[in-house]
């Protein structure tokens, strides 16, 4: 299910270790960039490609908390409510987020757009509260920033 | 005030440009070393300048290159960037404003200890830093400071940026070493698997926290006897209910009251009730060890430690059970599983918090979580569930009223914060 | 100063002394001072991940874990202090926080280490009121495998099973944290693991259990006797768990030159078929076409007159797999007696080849030492090797010829496993990819049929590389490229094996995928070759329950028992001051010439002794003809092919219902002993026997088995109980090149017959479980073969050789090459022996089956 692509990237990464197991986290990131979630059968397919069973796979996804093992949506919200976020009014920014989303943390928004997850400490304590969409970090937030964060990644659709 | 050193050039304008930082006087550190010194000279000038690392433990960073068996054929050094102990940021803003820096120390380290071959372990969320470090890297590699032959010599050095994938516990170094092979990060049993001699692949292995690297340019540059002069630099992660929180490099046993006075002081100009010295896994402090110095001596008398270097700040309108339940939460959230009392313990004292916060306490429970705390204390395989206690305790001892608020009603019941997998099922059959 | 490989220390006030490496918890079991544990197994290196086994020692900051925690020189350990006896409760506290306590309901109960712990060092009562985890309950994992994730207590003992012991990466933990359970990814548990019972085994609580023994009886109502499985032929020891004279568990037995403390699924699950209401439990003859039942006299009667009015040539006997050596001895010593050598324990082969040449069974190294799994942790050191099996461990490089080996001897590829783990290397021919193929250095997987070729191939290249090449000019006219090519496999590998095949002694195993096949003799020739230039041994890994022993006991007929030749004046001395007569001096016929001449009229009477060669011989077509002109004599438990076509059949006991010995892979005779009684009506074979030689006028009567085993001990010299016994073998030379082979003509893909651990069969079938992991008949298809007919995995497909059609399920896999389908053996579904694919090569043509689930 992966890309012929994706398919060389694996192989490559696994290229740089002197044993090719070490580039399962990696392989699985890449596969995950294409796919947005790593289902059973291209855990299979990754397993193939650095020839290790597909059990050891198995463990090592389900182990780590951005390798993810449900559908998630377009775009996943990782905010952080751990204690410097959660002493700057973290919370208020999750019951924003929740109100704006429609949906609690661990869901995905109906129209596949977004899950809300709640992150532990993302080190970016001087820029709390904070929270990462996608691959980019933002903070501190308010409900307006928020707001805005929202309305910009809808225009970069 | 000192001169800021690690922190000299960190978010100077194009400072993750090679130019750049050369201009600013970067990779001489390098060219001194493989012109002037024997990789033995680095490891007794950083064995000098008593630098002890900066991830948590507080190793003395030379006498761990000494572990490493010299005649060994294959080792390799591991850079901790997996930082993720609560209110500390200091690696991600190393690695996002001098991410040359870095890379200088990790060749630096790889000449020292006779290293071909070195990763650098970058905790996923990093993703800003991930591609600045990457895209420093190839340059070094074009520069001729990475690859075969660097400057000319005959010493080797490649570096491979390795991302994680959302696991706390990574950042316990052999758990690292488990991940880095493409495993679950449970740590390993020490003996036999002490990383300097049984480290990556079974082979010898240094691992060190990126700020750690950090300052080895500058002790090979400008020489032990200057770097202790410094202070030596330490940095210091200051978050919480401050002005203006961030990294601050100042001499090791600065005290809270000076850096919190750097962070422009409490918001609101209120008084500080109490403060982590050295993040989540340290016994947090009242406001009455203010000045205290920090380091690791004055924080161990107190049952603190300096840690990771992060002072999170909590000012006198701070609920102290809220703060004392997401921070064992978080534990429990980032628990491996694989040592009894962490993974249930862990557990156990976050529902006996959450019932407490949700207005449904008794007054047995303050004794019930002493004696997990005094369970949970010496018990775990590693330090992540010892990590619990000391916030635990100083709740229970510090702050008792606090907790007989809630379970006496005196404080309105508050719904805790939902964390990280709360909404994932159990898993089905 | 004391022995500087020893350590002395005080534990609890008391001094012992423990060589160096010895964990504090061995040192404390040394004194008789038990310290719990839950996450440490001894067969596999400590953990330290439950705390269970705290102790304290002087001098060290934190309590210490006993099991990883080496001994050292005057430490000073203590086991029952107060600070202990609390972080012990502490750790039963955390542990049953979660566990449902559902004892009563569980078959762990009574048998359980948590229980046991709790008991003897719990707290009194849980302060746990928070709601408890909670997993969906009894989920099963597998046909055979229940899981009930809440009584886990995440010891990760079965997770580490199939890491270190199995290999098979079964069971593993999934999630983290306190949401870390155990679990088998859906694709494991389309393919199950050979090996899962041990895990159910080695659980300290009742979260894996067997979906066969489950809720059917309480440990204190079981009886425990000694038995041995005859499921493969590696004779792993086991116990038999009896109750109300039902059979309703099988545990391993240990057995450290044998299976160790381990057994395979279908030892440990596949025991239902004894207890079935089915048995046989009357004689029966044939009258006017039909089987009647009549009484024993009249049965034995019969075949009585039928041998004695037949000529001694004329008469012969088959069976061993499932006789005991006693009950063999006594078919031989009565066939022979009666003036024929006509005896064959051998019914699934159609390359019978001299025995005393190529004798089935493994050869073991002289001497050598074993160092146990747990041998350092206990401070025991090596031992002196047991035999073939555990010498195992011993060997530089493991070569496999057309050997499956965890298909065919699961057991024995834990044994191999740790020779690896060691770091041996593996050579591996064979014309499929094996599952363990990722622990095996050197896997080549090449064309059906080449492997002789590419013995001589590698043995050319050995020989190239040796300083000063032994006489072997011959091996020049081997062309490796040539060989390769046709083998479908690269040259370059063909040298690297060669590299690691010189570093010797090679353990050189050929198994059925190359002794079923028509090249048997000639890839054994080739074997011996390499051998001869490597040193090392060559074993014919074939045989299932007891017919080696059988061999040993008389079994075949170009020996004697013992199988010493046939003119060896001694023997044939001893055996006449024994029996007052003489064996015939001539080799008898083997299976193959029996049943030729029975379908030339020239044999009379057959007995089969607990064999079912209407089933199991390959050449379907023969043993019709043969059975046209026999009187046919069947002992069994069940109504068998071959019962059902006999002339006479006798029922039988199954293997726990009467004593004796049974003789494993290395000739190793072992004690089994009645577990339960037999249906009444059933006669073991050796009581048969016995009253069979009474109606024939001869005296042949003994008051126990052990009798018999003492007569054959004075028959045969070396026979030992639980000793291998020295098979005699060819010696190592470099034999004649013989690089000819059976061409393929026609179209369609070559079938590739490959043996099965889980295959169809009459015990099989009865047993709970085994069938669900038997599964559909099917066959392995090349990705490129299947897209171009078309097919996908798990599509429906027809194989098709000459007109004879089976339809299989499709599976689609890189375990085999592109031109070859691998077809398992053992599958009613699959006719190998009626299209002849243990004669010849031979092609099918395939093809989807539209409309078909």
């Amino acid at each position: 299910m992966l890309s012929e692509a994706a398919r060389e990237d694996i192989r490559r990464l696994a290229s740089r270790y002197p044993v090719a197991r070490s580039a399962l986290i990696p392989a699985l990131l890449r596969a995950q960039e294409e796919l947005g979630w790593m289902p059973p059968e291209a855990q299979a397919e990754v397993a193939e490609l650095l020839d290790l069973p597909v059990e050891l796979v198995a463990e090592v996804a389900s182990f780590y908390s951005l390798i993810f093992t449900e559908p998630v949506g377009e775009r996943v919200i990782q905010l952080c409510t751990n204690i410097s976020c959660l002493l700057n009014g973290a919370e208020e920014i999750r019951r924003h987020l929740e109100e704006r989303l429609g949906i609690r943390p661990g869901q995905t928004t109906p129209d596949g757009r977004y899950t809300l997850r709640i992150a532990e400490c993302l080190a970016a304590c001087d820029q709390a509260p904070c929270m990462i969409v996608g691959t980019e970090r933002y903070g501190p937030l308010t409900p307006e920033l928020v707001d805005r964060i929202l309305f910009e990644n809808e225009g970069r659709r | 005030m000192t001169e800021r050193v690690l922190l000299r050039h960190v978010g100077a304008p194009g400072q993750e440009d090679i130019e750049t930082y050369m201009r600013h006087g970067g990779y001489e550190a390098l060219r001194r070393a493989l012109r002037e010194l024997s990789p033995e000279d680095v490891v007794e000038m950083v064995d000098r300048s008593q630098l002890r690392g900066r991830g948590g433990a507080g190793f003395p960073t030379g006498r761990k290159w000494k572990f490493v068996p010299k005649d060994a054929p294959v080792k390799y050094l591991v850079v901790n960037g997996d930082e993720g102990e609560p209110g500390t940021f200091k690696d991600r803003t190393l690695i996002e404003g001098d991410p040359h820096l870095l890379i200088e120390g990790v060749i630096l380290t790889c000449y020292a200890v006779g290293i071909q071959k070195a990763f650098i372990y970058l905790r996923r969320e990093f993703y800003r830093g991930y591609r600045k470090l990457e895209r420093a890297i190839a340059q070094a590699y074009e520069h001729g400071f990475l690859g075969e032959r660097i400057l000319g010599t005959d010493f080797h050095c490649e570096i491979v940026l390795h991302p994680g994938a959302g696991a706390y516990i990574a950042g316990e170094e052999t758990a690292l070493l488990e991940s880095l092979e493409g495993k679950r990060a449970m740590p390993r049993l020490k003996p036999p698997y002490f990383p300097a001699v049984m480290g990556l692949y079974n082979q010898p292995t240094v691992l060190n926290n990126v700020e750690t690297m950090c300052c080895i340019p500058w002790i090979v540059k400008y020489g032990p006897e200057w770097w202790l002069k410094q202070g030596p630099p330490q940095l210091y992660s200051v978050s919480g209910h401050v002005n203006r929180p961030g990294v601050i490099e100042a001499p090791l046993g600065t005290t809270a009251r000076e850096l919190i006075e750097r962070a422009d002081g409490v918001r609101g100009g209120r008084r500080v009730k109490a403060f982590y010295p050295g993040g989540t896994s340290s016994r947090p402090l009242r406001a009455e060890h203010l000045d205290v110095p920090l380091n690791h001596e004055s924080l161990a008398k107190l049952g603190s430690m300096l840690g990771s270097g992060a002072v999170i700040v909590m000012d006198e309108t701070t609920d102290m059970v809220q703060v004392i339940a997401r921070v064992c939460a978080f534990y429990q959230e980032e628990s491996c599983g694989k040592c009894t009392p962490c993974r249930e313990g862990t557990r156990w004292v976050t529902q006996i918090l959450d019932r407490i916060l949700h207005g449904r306490g008794r007054m047995e429970d303050l004794d019930l979580l002493e004696s997990i705390a005094k369970n949970m204390t010496g018990t775990c395989f590693c330090p992540l569930g010892e990590s619990v206690p000391p916030s635990l305790r100083a709740g229970l001892e510090d702050f008792r009223d606090e907790f007989i608020a809630y379970i006496k009603g005196a404080r309105a019941p508050v719904e805790m914060p939902v964390r990280i997998r709360e909404g994932i099922l159990a898993p089905g059959g | 100063m004391a022995d500087p490989g020893s350590v002395t220390l005080t534990i609890d006030g008391r001094a012992v002394t423990v060589p160096r490496g010895t964990t504090v918890l061995h040192a404390a079991q040394r004194l008789g001072i038990e310290i719990p544990v839950f996450c440490y197994h001894e067969r596999m290196p400590p953990l330290g991940a439950c705390r269970m086994c705290f102790v304290r020692v002087e001098k060290m900051p934190r309590l210490q874990t006993a099991c990883t925690l080496e001994a050292q020189e005057g430490m000073v350990v203590w086991t029952e202090v107060p600070e202990v006896v609390e972080a012990r409760q502490a750790i039963l506290e955390f542990l049953l926080i979660n566990h449902p306590l559902d004892c009563p309901i569980c078959d762990k109960g009574g048998e359980c280490p948590l229980q046991d712990n709790t008991f003897k060092y719990g707290p009194g009562a849980s302060r746990f009121v928070e709601p408890k985890r909670h997993f969906p309950k009894a989920v099963p994992l597998s046909p055979v495998l229940t899981l009930d994730r809440e009584r886990c207590i995440m010891c990760w003992r079965c997770v580490r099973f199939g890491e270190v012991v199995a290999g098979d990466h079964a069971l593993k933990g999934h999630e983290r944290g306190y949401l870390t359970h155990i679990d088998a990814p859906p694709i494991t548990q389309e393919r199950p693991s050979k090996f899962i019972g041990n895990t159910i085994a080695i659980c300290p609580v009742g979260a894996l259990t067997s979906g066969v023994y489950r809720f059917r009886a309480r440990p204190w109502d079981n009886r425990a006797v000694p038995g041995v499985c005859t499921h493969c032929g590696l004779g792993c020891a086991v116990w038999v768990d009896v109750r109300d004279g039902e059979v309703v568990r099988i545990r391993a037995r240990e057995h450290r030159a044998l299976n160790d403390v381990w057994l395979c699924d279908l030892g440990f699950f596949g025991y239902d078929y004894i207890n079935r209401p089915d048995r046989l439990r009357t004689p029966y003859v044939r009258r006017e076409g039909k089987l009647e039942p009549c009484s024993w006299d009249e049965a034995l009667e019969l075949v009585a007159r039928q041998l004695r009015e037949a000529a001694p040539d004329g008469i012969g006997a088959l069976g061993g797999e499932r006789l005991t050596l006693e009950e063999a001895y006594l078919l031989s010593r009565l066939v022979r007696t009666l003036g024929s050598n006509n005896l064959d324990f051998r019914v699934d082969t159609l390359h019978p080849l001299p025995t005393r040449d190529w004798a089935w069974g493994m050869e073991g190294l002289e001497g050598g030492e074993v160092a146990d799994p747990d041998s350092r942790q206990r401070g025991l050191g090596p031992r002196s090797a047991g035999g073939p099996v555990d010498q195992l461990e011993l060997v530089q490089t493991l070569v496999l010829v057309g050997c499956d080996l965890s298909e065919e001897y699961p057991v024995l590829w834990l044994r191999a496993k740790r020779a690896l783990d060691r770091g041996a290397s593996a050579v591996v021919l064979a014309p499929k990819r094996l599952e363990i193929e990722r622990y095996c250095s050197h896997p080549i997987l090449h064309r059906y049929g080449h492997e002789h070729r590419l013995l001589l191939a590698l043995a050319r290249l050995v020989r190239d590389r040796m300083t000063q090449p032994q006489a072997a000019e011959a091996l020049e006219e081997v062309d490796v490229d040539v060989v390769a090519r046709q083998a479908g496999v690269s040259a370059e590998a063909l040298e690297r094996a060669a590299e690691a095949l010189r570093q010797g002694p090679v353990a050189i195993f050929v198994g059925r995928m190359s002794l079923m096949g028509p090249n048997a003799e000639r890839v054994l020739r080739a074997a011996n070759t390499l051998r001869a230039l490597c040193g090392g041994t060559l074993s014919l890994l074939q045989g299932r329950g007891s017919a080696i022993g059988a061999a040993i006991a008389g079994m075949a007929p170009d020996v004697l028992p013992g199988l010493l030749s046939l003119d060896d004046p001694e023997a044939r001395a001893r055996i006449e001051s024994v029996w007052g007569v003489q064996p015939p001096p001539r080799p008898g016929l083997d299976t193959v010439g029996m049943l030729q001449a029975a379908a030339r009229g020239e044999l009379r009477v057959l007995y089969v002794a607990g064999a079912d060669p209407a089933r199991d011989f390959p050449d379907a077509a023969l043993w019709a003809r043969a059975r046209a002109h026999l009187f046919l004599v069947a002992t069994d438990l069940f109504w068998t092919e071959t019962a059902r076509t006999a002339d006479v059949v006798l029922p039988a006991l199954a293997g726990a219902e009467r004593p004796g010995t049974v003789g494993n892979i290395e000739g190793r005779p072992q004690r089994t002993e009645q577990a339960r009684l037999g249906p009444e009506g059933a006669w073991a074979d050796g009581t048969i026997l016995q009253a069979l030689a009474a109606h024939l006028g001869l005296s042949l009567t003994y008051p126990d088995p052990e009798a018999v085993f003492e007569e054959m001990r004075r028959v045969i010299p070396g026979l030992e109980l639980d000793r291998p016994y020295p098979i005699p073998r060819r010696t190592p030379r470099i034999e004649p090149v013989d690089l000819e082979g059976p061409g393929i003509e026609g179209e369609g893909l070559v079938l590739v017959p490959v043996p099965r651990l889980f295959r169809q069969g009459e015990m099989a079938e009865r047993c709970r479980g085994i069938p669900e992991l038997v599964g559909e008949p099917f066959a392995v298809l090349h990705p490129l073969d299947a897209a171009s007919v078309g097919l996908r995995d798990g599509d429906a497909m027809e194989l098709d050789v000459d007109g004879t059609p089976a339809a299989v399920r499709c599976r689609v896999s890189r375990e085999t090459l592109p031109g070859q389908v691998l077809v398992p053996m053992g599958f009613r579904e699959l006719p190998l022996s009626r299209w002849g694919v243990f004669r010849k090569l031979v092609r099918a043509r395939v093809r989807a089956l539209e409309g078909v689930r």
